[in-house]
């Protein structure tokens, strides 16, 4: 059997799991589950993730980090997409409640100062009740908005604009910090790869994300650690880019993670992307 | 040394999670406050220290010139937190060396502890990539040492022991909390906002981004003194082993530039060692408000309430750059000094 139908074969076998082999099932894991088992074929074992999912809901509408910890509740996001992906006709009404919550919360904001690069007053999205918006929670919610037919809601465009806001002179993202002090920041993998990932047809003008997307190309390497690896080719690939470079380094961590027990967090990125880069193997 | 009520060695259950530690935490705070009444606080500082040196013997020596018993700690869990806060192979001066870890690991294995490390990158969501890039992934791998990504884990609550802040508790991963003792082992490093980085804050990086984010940045907005003060009077037992050997000024804790100094700094409590580091970097421990909170509980500033064993810290003082900023510029303990832009 070739290495992605393995992957997916072992998603479906156990679709429920976390961030590591034998910790808690996690919310955001089992999202990425349901998400990549839809598209590789697995359509009873993608439901049994968005029903546990929608069983973890609370009764404002928020899905938390856990079932044990509903707070903080920023894989809500995620878990409309996943439900938006797998069947949004039978997930209508956890989808619904899940955006009037999600619409309902923003992160903190606060006037421009001179020795922060970015602008706190945009709207966004944070990790956390009551703190300030950051760059993954925002893209989770505005690719969230866009699945579910919203992308022209203001909220979705202002997230789009502190997405592209956040984004480094040269290229590339990190946490959601452009400069401090006057001092330009370092950019990381996995959050560029998250922030390409949630603008696939909006802002490309913006010289930015194609400074952003060429560095990406330019990171992929096998020595790439794996969550950095999907992120980047799911960026990529929502740009129709990277897909010959990404495809042979995501089939050999695909090997890896089934010869080492990896996490359900990991296939199921690794299975993310791979469904999005077609090709042999 | 002040030895921790014991805790549960096997199966961790929910209600053990949110109860168990309150008299951990107590048994931690209480000594360092008791102990500083009684007599001077031990700091322990060696010179001429290369990572491909026998740094576990002079780890070694610290421990014990510091005081703590080897006796004590024969089967306990102790997790090393070195600090990796945003990795990047460019920039090795800015994380704990692996050398550092993996030599505190020996000389604690040595007399019998369990060891393991752990950490939670505070601006970084891929843990891997966090190992990776630091190197630490290769020297764990090589001396089978145990990783817990402290991001991630199940988390148990903590009644707020400090109550600098108004947070009524906080959230300790598992491995935090089934630690016996937890060894701070920070790069010594400026802090572009609150003067220095060293043991004391170090300890930001064990509570978990699942619940505080990328950044923490719950624990900002409740005051960045008050909670580093918080969070290190509310964690289990801890003591600190410093990488002082390659060092950053400037701007830290992430560009700042190399200063090497060739150091390593053992003591048990967090603040004091701070406090000397902070005099060997040119600073005033007693300016640097985290550091003036974490003491009331954890152990004293005040140079002559710390006993120095090794070298003496005059002896090393070399003032690190800082930069040329008014909130900064007050730290300084010798302001005819250069400051960078």
């Amino acid at each position: 059997m070739r290495v992605q139908q393995q992957l997916a074969a072992s998603i479906a076998k156990r679709p429920l799991g976390g961030y590591a082999a034998e910790g808690p099932v996690a919310s955001e894991p089992v999202a990425w589950a349901a998400v990549a088992l839809h598209r590789a074929g697995h359509a009873g074992p993608a439901d049994s993730a968005c029903r546990w999912l929608a069983e973890s809901q609370s009764a404002d509408g928020s899905v938390g980090v856990t079932r044990s910890e509903p707070a903080p509740a920023w894989p809500t996001a995620l878990a409309i997409y996943a439900w938006t992906t797998v069947a949004p006709g039978r997930f209508a009404d956890p989808i619904a409640r899940a955006l009037d919550w999600g619409l309902s919360v923003q992160g903190e904001t606060m006037p421009r100062r001179d020795n922060i690069g970015h602008d706190p007053s945009l709207l966004g999205w944070s990790w956390a009740a009551a703190t300030h918006a950051w760059l993954e929670p925002t893209s989770f919610f505005v690719r969230a908005l866009d699945a579910a037919g919203h992308a022209n809601h203001p909220r979705a465009q202002q997230g789009r604009r502190l997405l592209v806001d956040r984004l480094l002179p040269e290229g590339g993202a990190n946490y959601g910090n452009t400069m401090v002090l006057g001092q330009t920041l370092l950019p990381h993998v996995q959050p560029s790869g998250i922030v390409m990932w949630a603008l696939p047809t909006h802002d490309a003008a913006d010289p930015r994300v194609g400074k952003t997307l060429d560095w990406l190309e330019a990171s992929l390497a096998p020595d790439l650690a794996t969550a950095s690896l999907a992120f980047a080719s799911l960026g990529l690939a929502a740009h129709g880019r990277g897909a010959a470079k990404s495809r042979p380094l995501l089939l050999t961590a695909a090997q890896s993670l089934l010869a080492n027990n990896g996490s359900l967090y990991r296939r199921a990125l690794v299975l993310a992307a791979l469904n999005s880069t077609p090709g042999e193997g | 040394m002040q030895a921790p009520a014991p805790t549960n060695s096997g199966g961790l259950d929910r209600r053990t999670l949110l109860l168990g530690g309150a008299s951990l935490a107590g048994a931690a705070g209480l000594g360092a406050v008791a102990q500083s009444l009684i007599k001077p606080t031990p700091v322990f500082v060696a010179a001429g220290q290369r990572y491909d040196g026998p740094l576990h013997q002079t780890i070694a020596d610290g421990l014990l010139a510091t005081g703590l018993d080897p006796a004590w700690l024969r089967g306990r869990r102790v997790l090393l937190k070195p600090n990796l806060v945003e990795p990047s192979r460019r920039i090795p001066h800015m994380t704990t060396h692996p050398a550092m870890i993996v030599a505190a690991a020996e000389a604690l294995r040595r007399w019998g502890a369990r060891v393991s490390v752990g950490e939670a990158p505070g601006h970084v969501r891929d843990t891997e990539m966090a190992l990776v890039e630091s190197g630490v992934a290769e020297a764990l791998r090589d001396a089978r040492i145990p990783f817990a990504d402290l991001n991630y884990e199940e988390v148990g609550w903590r009644r707020n022991r400090g109550r600098f802040s108004k947070l009524p508790g906080i959230y300790f991963p598992r491995s935090v909390l089934e630690a016996d003792l937890i060894v701070s082992m920070p790069k010594m490093k400026t802090h572009h906002w609150v003067g220095v980085t060293c043991a004391t804050k170090n300890l930001y990086g064990i509570l978990p981004g699942i619940k505080y984010g990328w950044p923490k940045n719950v624990l900002h907005h409740h005051g960045i003194p008050q909670t580093v003060a918080d969070i290190a009077s509310s964690a289990p037992k801890t003591i600190a082993i410093v990488d002082g050997i390659d060092c950053m000024e400037g701007d830290g804790p992430i560009l700042g530039s190399l200063k090497h100094m060739g150091l390593v700094l053992v003591g048990q409590s967090l603040p004091s060692v701070d406090a000397t580091a902070a005099r060997i970097m040119g600073l005033e421990p007693t300016r640097i408000e985290y550091l003036h909170l974490a003491s009331r509980r954890l152990g004293p500033l005040d140079d002559r309430r710390i006993e120095q064993r090794g070298e003496p810290w005059r002896s090393v003082a070399d003032p690190f750059q800082v930069l040329d900023e008014p909130h900064l510029e007050c730290l300084r303990s010798t302001p005819e000094e250069r400051l960078v832009t």
